[in-house]
C-alpha cells in the first residue's frame, strides 16, 4: 500500500507536468506528420510512416525518461519533499519502487496515446489497424523503463546534468553495442580496449529490444525474440532498481 | 528509562568531506533524555546542530557512532517511527497536490484506510484554519498555509511524540500563537513535543525543559523553573519615605530611583535586603512592594553560550 501510495503520488505529479504534456503533443503530432511525409515516398508510404512513428515514440520515450526519470529524484531531494516522506514507516527501497512504478504507469500511458496516433495513421493509409507493430511498441516500451531506471539510478548520486548526460550516453552507447564488438574484433588493441569491453558488458544491448526493423520491414522473426526481450530488459531493470536501492538506502538526505 | 520517549547515547555525526571539504562534525556525543508528556524545546544558534540531531531522530541522516531510542525502540526499526509526527524546518510540500490530496497521501503512507484518511484530513484542516484552503493546490499557498498544512500532516497519524524543527519561524504572530496553543493543546492530550527553536520567548511560554547546543555539544539541560525562574538576579524593593530621611538609610553602593516620596532600588546581594527593610521601619517608612527579578530565558542562554 506504501509503494502504492507513492506510486500514485508520482503518477499525479508527472500526469500534471507540463513539460511531459509539451513532449507527448508534440510526439503526436511528429506522428501524425509522418501521413505527409509518407506522401512525399513514391512507394514506401506505409513503412515511411510506421518507420518514422517507431522512432518518434523511441526519441520522444527517451527524452521522457531523461527529463521526467531525472526531475523525479532531484525534485525530491533539491525540495526536500522527501523529507516529510521518509521520514514516516516507509523503507527507502518502498519508496524508489513507488517512484519508479508511478513512472512507468506515466510512461505507459504516454506510449499507448503515441501508439493509437500510429495505429491511426496506419489506419488511414492501410484501411486497417496493423497490430503487427504492437511486439515492437511493447519492447520500445521496456526500453523506456530500462533508460529510465538508469535515469533514476545516477540522479540519485550525481548531479542533475551529470545524470542527464550519463543517461544519454547509455541510450547511444546501448544502440551501438554490437557495432562496438565488430570494433574490438576488427582493430588491435591500443590499450583501451579494456575500457570498451567494460562499457560493452555494463551497457544494456537496446538492439535486443529493437523489433522496429523487423516490422516495419515486415521481416520474418521468432517469437522468442520478443520474451527475450522481455526478459532481458525486466532482469535489467530489476538489477538497476536494487542498485539505486541499496544506494539511496544509504544516503544522508541533508 | 521506562518513561523516555527519546534517548540518544553518545550520539555523534560526521559530514563526510565531498571534493575538496573537509569533513564536517555536526554532532559530538549527544546524550539526550525526553520524558513522556513534555514539551521539550531544544535551544541552541545557527549551525549549533539542533536540525541535524532532528534528522537523526527522524532517520533522514544516519549517526556515526551513537544509538538513538525512539519510544523504546531502536531508531533502525521501521516502526520507532510508526507513532511520530514531524514537521521540518521551512517545509516544501507537493506543489501540485491540494492541501487535502497532500494529507490523504500522508495518511496512505501510514495506511490508513480512505474514510479515516478523508475524515482526518477534514478535522485537522479545522485544526490548522485551512478549511478553505484544502482544496486549493499548495504552489498557491503563502508561507503560514503551507507552515500549517506541514503541521496538519504531522498530526495525521495521531501521533504520541512530535518532532518539530523550528515550527514558529515563518509565521506571523498571530500564526505563531496559534501553534504555540495547537502545541499546548496537544501537551494536554499527553503527548510529547520535542521542538527546536531560536525564538526564546516562544520556548519561554511552552516549555516544560530545555536543552542548550552549541557547537555540536549539549551544554545545558534542565527544567524551565530550574534554570530560568528560580535564578533571582535582584531583588526590587519599593518604599515610601521622607525624602529628607533617605540618605540616611540607602547604602553607598546603591541607585535610587525616586519619586516624591515614592523610592525604588535594586538589591544585586539577597543579603542586603533584610538590612533595608529595618532601616525602612526604623525612619517611619512604609514597604509598598518587595520583587525578586529573575533571569529570562534570553539572558541565561546568552550566558550559557558565553561561557561555552
Amino acid at each position: 500500500m506504501r509503494i502504492w501510495a507513492v506510486a500514485l503520488n508520482t503518477f499525479k505529479e508527472t500526469i500534471r507536468n507540463r513539460i511531459l504534456l509539451n513532449i507527448l503533443f508534440f510526439a503526436i503530432g511528429l506522428i501524425l506528420l509522418s501521413l505527409v511525409v509518407g506522401e512525399w515516398s513514391m512507394y514506401q508510404q506505409v513503412k515511411v510512416i510506421k518507420d518514422f512513428g517507431l522512432s518518434a515514440m523511441s526519441i520522444f520515450g527517451l527524452l521522457i525518461a531523461v527529463f521526467i526519470g531525472i526531475r523525479l529524484m532531484v525534485q525530491e531531494l533539491e525540495q526536500k519533499t522527501i523529507y516529510l516522506i521518509i521520514s514516516k514507516p516507509i523503507r527507502r527501497w518502498e519508496f524508489v519502487l513507488g517512484k519508479y512504478l508511478g513512472l512507468s504507469i506515466t510512461l505507459a500511458l504516454n506510449v499507448l496515446l503515441m501508439s493509437l496516433a500510429l495505429w491511426g495513421a496506419s489506419y488511414l493509409m492501410e484501411g486497417y489497424i496493423d497490430w503487427s507493430l504492437t511486439p515492437a511498441i511493447i519492447l520500445l516500451y521496456v526500453e523506456i523503463l530500462l533508460v529510465v531506471a538508469f535515469s533514476m539510478l545516477f540522479s540519485s548520486f550525481m548531479m542533475p546534468t551529470v545524470s542527464a548526460i550519463a543517461t544519454l550516453m547509455i541510450f547511444i552507447v546501448g544502440h551501438l553495442s554490437d557495432f562496438l564488438m565488430e570494433f574490438i574484433a576488427l582493430y588491435p588493441d591500443k590499450g583501451y580496449h579494456w575500457l570498451l569491453n567494460a562499457i560493452y558488458h555494463v551497457a544494456p544491448n537496446l538492439e535486443k529490444l529493437n523489433l522496429k526493423i523487423a516490422v516495419v520491414e515486415d521481416l520474418p522473426y521468432d517469437s522468442s525474440v520478443l520474451t527475450f526481450g522481455l526478459l532481458y530488459g525486466f532482469s535489467y531493470i530489476l538489477i538497476l532498481l536494487i542498485i539505486t536501492a541499496i544506494v539511496f538506502e544509504r544516503k544522508d538526505l541533508k | 528509562m521506562a518513561d523516555s520517549v527519546i534517548q540518544t547515547v553518545s550520539l555523534s555525526k560526521v559530514y563526510k568531506g565531498e571534493l575538496e571539504h573537509k569533513p564536517v562534525t555536526a554532532l559530538v556525543d549527544l546524550n539526550l533524555e525526553v520524558q513522556r508528556g513534555e514539551v521539550y524545546a531544544f535551544l541552541g544558534p545557527n549551525g549549533a546542530g539542533k536540525s541535524t540531531t532532528i534528522k537523526l531522530l527522524t532517520r533522514l541522516i544516519f549517526p556515526s557512532t551513537g544509538t538513538i531510542t525512539i519510544q523504546g525502540k531502536d531508531i533502525r526499526d521501521r516502526y520507532a517511527l510508526d507513532r511520530i509526527g514531524f514537521m521540518p524546518e521551512q517545509p516544501n510540500l507537493y506543489g501540485y497536490l491540494s492541501g487535502r490530496e497532500f494529507l490523504d497521501y500522508v495518511g496512505a503512507i501510514f495506511r490508513m484506510s480512505r474514510s479515516v484518511r478523508k475524515e482526518r484530513a477534514i478535522e485537522l484542516l479545522q485544526l490548522v484554519g485551512l478549511e478553505k484552503g484544502g482544496e486549493r493546490a499548495i504552489r498557491g499557498y503563502s508561507r503560514g498555509m503551507t507552515q500549517r498544512l506541514a503541521l496538519a500532516q504531522a498530526l495525521m497519524n495521531d501521533p504520541d511524540l512530535l518532532i518539530l524543527d523550528e515550527p514558529m519561524s515563518n509565521l506571523d504572530p498571530i500564526g505563531r500563537k496559534d501553534v504555540r496553543d495547537i502545541i499546548l493543546n496537544l501537551k494536554e492530550e499527553g503527548k510529547t513535543i520535542f521542538f527546536s527553536s531560536h525564538i526564546l520567548s516562544d520556548a519561554e511560554m511552552i516549555a516544560d525543559r530545555i536543552g542548550i547546543l552549541n557547537e555540536g555539544r549539549l551544554v545545558q539541560v534542565g527544567t524551565m523553573s530550574k534554570l530560568v525562574d528560580k535564578q533571582i538576579v535582584s531583588t526590587e524593593v519599593t518604599f515610601e519615605i521622607a525624602p529628607e530621611k533617605l540618605s540616611s538609610i540607602i547604602q553607598k553602593d546603591l541607585t535610587p530611583v525616586q519619586q516624591e516620596n515614592r523610592v525604588m532600588v535594586r538589591l544585586s546581594d539577597e543579603s542586603q535586603l533584610s538590612e533595608l527593610l529595618e532601616s525602612v521601619n526604623q525612619s517611619g517608612g512604609k514597604i509598598i512592594s518587595v520583587i525578586p527579578q529573575r533571569k529570562s530565558l534570553e539572558e541565561y542562554f546568552i550566558a550559557q553560550l558565553g561561557r561555552n
